[in-house]
């Protein structure tokens, strides 16, 4: 039988059926491929996790009027100079991503559904929510509209991981879930759920 | 143009006996130089970098972090493994097919195109006008000459892979070879039919936002994401096939692999070429300006035939290997062919350590986070540049370091220098880059950002405290880091070295100083080979087959596969409801 | 393998045609930009662009 390495030409007709070895591990890795690709469509049907979400185009200064609105109804504090807003369950909520900073801050209630608008009004942002390690990309002139229910109470910070520019290091918002019946989380008790945040 | 060759415009290799045409060679080494210098500034960039994000040394300022990122991005990325592509077209096209370059005055142009425009880019961004790291996603702004020296780059190298097809022509014309192209020319055709498909899109990106820079028309952020990324991830599919390619090429200079079946090996290849391209889309998962269909569709490189090749490599090369070394009467046991291996040979435990880091960390941490859901919780946290730290460091520049090691000898024709240093060098760079890989695919799974100055937070306005592993994690990717890049300078050493002052290699080769095995006793198989190898192909063996040892460790492989992925859908189902 | 060496390609056994597609690469490159426009770039230019505008009560 003869043999010949990689870098020698074939002689010949070479189109010749594979030792059974090579067609079973074929097989086996087609197998694993379909198996893989089948996950995908499984869990936008029975997983409760998906990118799908409501998705426009927008202009940035609609955008920017419509959070505003959003923020004066539903306003309720302040921190670092950033509102506070606490909407109704399953309404529209909005976020806005400038250099260098989120706003408004959410205040969020555990277990109950929004539909959370994210939009940039300059550049490309990261959604990223700590400690749950959620990551969306924020992207200036379209609104993506994402149906989240948040699963426990927190002190959340929103992190931004795609580079925005000189400051970007610097922007972080924050997210508060209060519990189902609307407490918040005490400070001590928010301290050790951020440190002791697992993968 | 004439199409007269002198014989004296070739040589022919006293060790291969292929004619090598000058220019061809000349092409090659010109090209390994360019390589050799882009990773040299991509190297200094990275221990600048990786020491930065070591927060305990944090060494460089916030613009100047972002700034060196940007050139570390490019230089390695595109320059150093661009330049050596080259370098390898031209090698499996004129080289391996005893063929004349296919007009040899254009490609020179395109090299020095390659250079200058390369040069005006580093110019731009080690003065602080392209702050816009590798991705340059608009609408972060660059210097409009940015955007015009990799226009500039990016045609040079359109018009080198032009000019492998042409020689590829001529050299079927001229009846320099019989039957199909090798395996390995194949493997680089498969890189040169990706590369059109990149640099397409490259123009199709780079001259509108060239445009935009100088005020002249407006370009969508979302629709250069994604015509970026055709050109972004893509040129890491060239990357891929190139790599496999330089591991059937070393297989059989270090060993003597074999090939197992040209059709199977082919249509993997065949498989790349038709479906890797679309992958581009792992990078807009999270992005809303597509859909779930595309997302899912693109990202499994329709239906994960390209995944499907991947594994398929993933045995034919080990396998290829085991063969080689059993015809060579290293067959004891189940795995007597690797223990007995060379692994004193760099251009062998490069070759290896790239298969092995690239499949096992990289293929798999790809697959799983460029699944459409999986990647909500990996979308630029460290675990990204830990998935491709894995795969075009490890993976495919070490490939390329071995290879090296036997271009030093058949291209250079010098020893290589230093030779105790090179056979140790892989080790180091393999290690050090397994640990920073791991280290740093583990802080992305705490959310660790990517590209990002300063995760202390110290000038934000709300405090993050990230779990107190994650500091451990970056000191230790840090150390590996710079284990790997003394690997790294090691390997620059030997290389220039070699080409500028090494000692003159002289025919025949004998077991000379700096010369690796695969060149001073070639691998032979044993005169009974064509006998060896029935045996090992008889349906007595039932279904281990000719190469037991390979299909035991791609079990293990596929084992590891399927636990990683379905713990990460696991971990999915813990965070928020998201839909 | 120099030319002068080799044995040439029997003439009586057909190269089937699995073989004689795989060694065109010019069509293998077609085939590949084909897909690459239509199904990645071409589907998500209109993905983008189809996007309607946001209602914003």
């Amino acid at each position: 039988m003869e043999t010949h390495t990689g870098i020698e030409s074939p002689k010949g007709v070479w189109w010749k059926r594979a030792h059974p070895t090579e067609r079973m591990w074929v097989v086996i890795a087609f197998g694993w491929c379909m198996v893989l690709f089948a996950m995908m469509p499984l869990w936008h049907f029975k997983g409760g996790q998906n990118p799908a979400g409501v998705r426009y185009r927008v202009k940035p200064a609609d955008y920017m009027r419509r959070t505003q609105e959003f923020i004066a109804a539903y306003k309720v504090g302040i921190d670092q100079g950033i509102p506070i807003v606490e909407p109704p369950p399953g309404s529209d909520i909005y976020l806005i991503g400038l250099s260098f900073a989120w706003q408004p801050i959410l205040k969020l209630r555990q277990g109950t559904e929004y539909t959370l608008h994210l939009s940039s009004l300059d550049v490309n942002h990261g959604f990223s929510l700590y400690p749950m390690n959620i990551n969306f990309q924020v992207v200036p002139g379209y609104d993506y509209g994402l149906r989240v229910t948040p699963t426990e109470a927190g002190d959340l910070r929103i992190v931004c991981n795609e580079f925005c520019g000189i400051g970007h290091h610097t922007m972080v918002g924050r997210v508060i879930v209060t519990d189902s019946a609307g407490r918040e989380v005490a400070a001590a008790e928010r301290a050790a759920l951020t440190r002791e945040a697992t993968p | 143009m004439t199409t007269q060759v002198m014989h004296q415009d070739f040589r022919t290799c006293p060790v291969t006996g292929l004619k090598v045409h000058r220019d061809a060679e000349r092409l090659i080494r010109a090209n390994a130089v360019a390589a050799t210098v882009s990773l040299l500034i991509g190297g200094i960039a990275a221990v600048l970098v990786l020491l930065t994000r070591w927060q305990a040394v944090h060494l460089l300022p916030a613009h100047w972090f972002y700034r060196i990122l940007t050139v570390h991005g490019m230089s390695m990325l595109i320059f150093f493994i661009l330049f050596f592509e080259m370098g390898i077209l031209y090698f499996t096209s004129a080289v391996l097919l005893n063929s004349r370059v296919a007009a040899p005055r254009t490609a020179w142009g395109a090299f020095w195109l390659m250079v200058g425009g390369a040069l005006v880019v580093e110019w731009a961004m080690w003065t602080g006008r392209a702050d816009v790291l590798f991705s340059s996603y608009v609408p972060l702004r660059a210097h409009p000459l940015y955007y015009l020296g990799v226009i500039l780059f990016a045609v040079g190298a359109l018009v080198v892979t032009i000019l492998f097809f042409a020689t590829l022509v001529v050299a079927k014309r001229e009846r320099t070879y019989q039957g199909s192209v090798p395996l390995v020319t194949y493997g680089g055709a498969t890189a040169a039919i990706i590369s059109v498909i990149t640099l397409g899109h490259g123009a199709g990106i780079y001259i509108p936002t060239f445009l935009w820079s100088l005020g002249l028309m407006e370009v969508d952020p979302q629709v250069y994401r994604m015509v970026w990324w055709a050109l972004g991830h893509s040129s890491q599919q060239i990357n891929v096939a190139a790599m496999v390619a330089v591991w059937y090429l070393l297989g059989a200079l270090t060993v003597g692999a074999v090939v197992l079946n040209e059709k199977i090996s082919r249509t993997a290849f065949v498989l790349y070429i038709l479906f890797i391209s679309l992958a581009s889309a792992h990078h807009l998962l999270v992005d809303p300006g597509m859909g779930p269909a595309w997302k899912i569709v693109n990202t499994s490189y329709f239906m994960y035939m390209a995944v499907l090749a991947s594994l398929i490599h993933g045995f034919t090369v080990p396998a290829g290997i085991e063969l080689g070394q059993r015809l060579r009467g290293f067959s004891d046991g189940l795995f007597g062919w690797l223990r007995r291996a060379p692994w004193g040979d760099p251009g062998f435990s490069s070759m290896v350590f790239s298969i092995v880091v690239f499949g096992f960390v990289g293929g798999i941490t790809g697959v799983t986070f460029g699944t459409e859901q999986i990647n909500i919780i990996a979308h630029n946290t460290l675990r990204i540049p830990g998935h491709f730290h894995s795969t075009v460091v490890s993976g495919t520049a070490m490939a390329f370091m071995g290879l090296t090691y036997y271009v030093i000898p058949l291209i250079f024709r010098k020893q290589i220098a230093f030779y105790p240093l090179a056979r140790i060098q892989p080790y180091l760079f393999a290690g050090g880059m397994l640990v920073f890989s791991i280290t740093m695919t583990f802080a992305g799974t705490f959310g660790v950002p990517r590209r990002h100055w300063d995760i202390s937070f110290a000038q934000a306005p709300f405090d993050v405290q990230f779990n107190p592993a994650v500091d451990l994690l970056l000191g230790v990717m840090a150390v590996g880091g710079l284990v790997a890049a003394t690997g790294g300078a090691i390997y620059i050493l030997v290389t220039v070295s070699s080409v500028f002052f090494g000692k003159p290699l002289e025919a025949p080769v004998g077991a000379a100083a700096g010369v690796p095995p695969g060149i001073a006793a070639p691998p032979r198989h044993l005169p009974d080979a064509d006998r060896i190898n029935e045996e090992l192909h008889s349906p007595a063996r039932g279904l281990w087959g000719p190469a037991p040892g390979t299909l035991a460790l791609v079990a293990v492989f596929l084992l590891a596969f399927v636990i990683y992925y379905f713990v990460n859908w696991k971990l999915l189902s813990f965070v928020w409801k998201v839909g | 393998m120099p030319p002068e060496q080799d044995p040439a390609t029997d003439p009586a056994e057909p190269i089937p045609l699995g073989q004689r597609f795989f060694d065109n690469w010019l069509l293998l490159m077609v085939l590949g930009i084909a897909i690459m426009l239509v199904v990645f770039t071409g589907w998500g230019l209109y993905e983008i662009t189809s996007l309607k505008p946001a209602p914003l009560p």
